[in-house]
């Protein structure tokens, strides 16, 4: 086990290499004691740096239990936003996001949601780096400067 | 942000929420927001977009407006 790390912005550094990567990898975003074990750290200093982290908004803690939600623009459970990639399965808070994993593993992708209205299935290709699919809008309900004010809303 | 069939259907879901619709991205708008937010983001010297980034890149895909405003 390495010593307390004095310097949490080069361990949260180290954390979000590690838990971008294998969620790239992996299609699974890997919590505080499995980021602990593979950085061989104690869990309080991985839980510090993820405060650290979504503190910087490069991630988003679940509210009550300090797990996390979204490492953006992997979430960390099934949602409405399914993106086939890579021969894995993602999934996404929202469907900006979804085109976001297309975009951060720089792959061609399936991204599946139901129409936030009617609920009918719609599916949207990036193929060779340009999107296909359905003729689908995205609405952004809340302006930009106040998206961080209620992020699980926006 | 949700996905809608059309623009149709945003302003009924809007409606029903009794609240003004908000911003309407194409497919492909949206598509390259993602690339210019996220394209990055697994490599290692990563970093957030500043203010003055973000709404650059806004603006380099016609999204502009005070609704893309992120200062002032």
């Amino acid at each position: 086990m390495k010593p307390l790390s004095p310097d949490i912005d080069t361990l949260a550094q180290e954390v979000r290499h590690y838990l971008f990567r294998q969620a790239a990898d992996t299609a699974a975003v890997p919590q505080a004691p499995e980021i602990a074990t593979a950085l061989g750290r104690r869990e309080p200093e991985i839980r510090a740096a993820l405060h650290q982290l979504a503190a910087g908004r490069a991630l988003i803690l679940a509210p009550n239990d300090g797990t996390i939600w979204s490492a953006n623009p992997f979430c960390a459970v099934p949602s409405g936003f399914r993106v086939q990639a890579s021969g894995r399965r993602y999934w996404a808070i929202c469907a900006w996001d979804a085109l976001g994993i297309a975009a951060a593993l720089h792959s061609d992708a399936t991204i599946t949601a139901a129409c936030g209205e009617c609920s009918t299935p719609l599916t949207l290709d990036i193929r060779d780096g340009a999107v296909e699919g359905d003729r689908a809008v995205i609405h952004f309900a809340i302006p930009a400067r106040h998206w961080w004010d209620n992020i699980g809303f926006t | 942000m949700l996905l809608f069939r059309d623009e149709e259907h945003v302003e009924r879901w809007c409606a029903t929420r009794e609240m003004r619709c908000g911003a309407l991205l194409s497919a492909d708008q949206a598509w390259q927001l993602a690339k210019g937010w996220y394209g990055s983001k697994l490599r290692p010297d990563w970093r957030r977009h500043t203010l003055a980034e973000a709404e650059s890149l806004f603006a380099s895909i016609g999204l502009t407006g005070d609704f893309w405003k992120l200062r002032g």
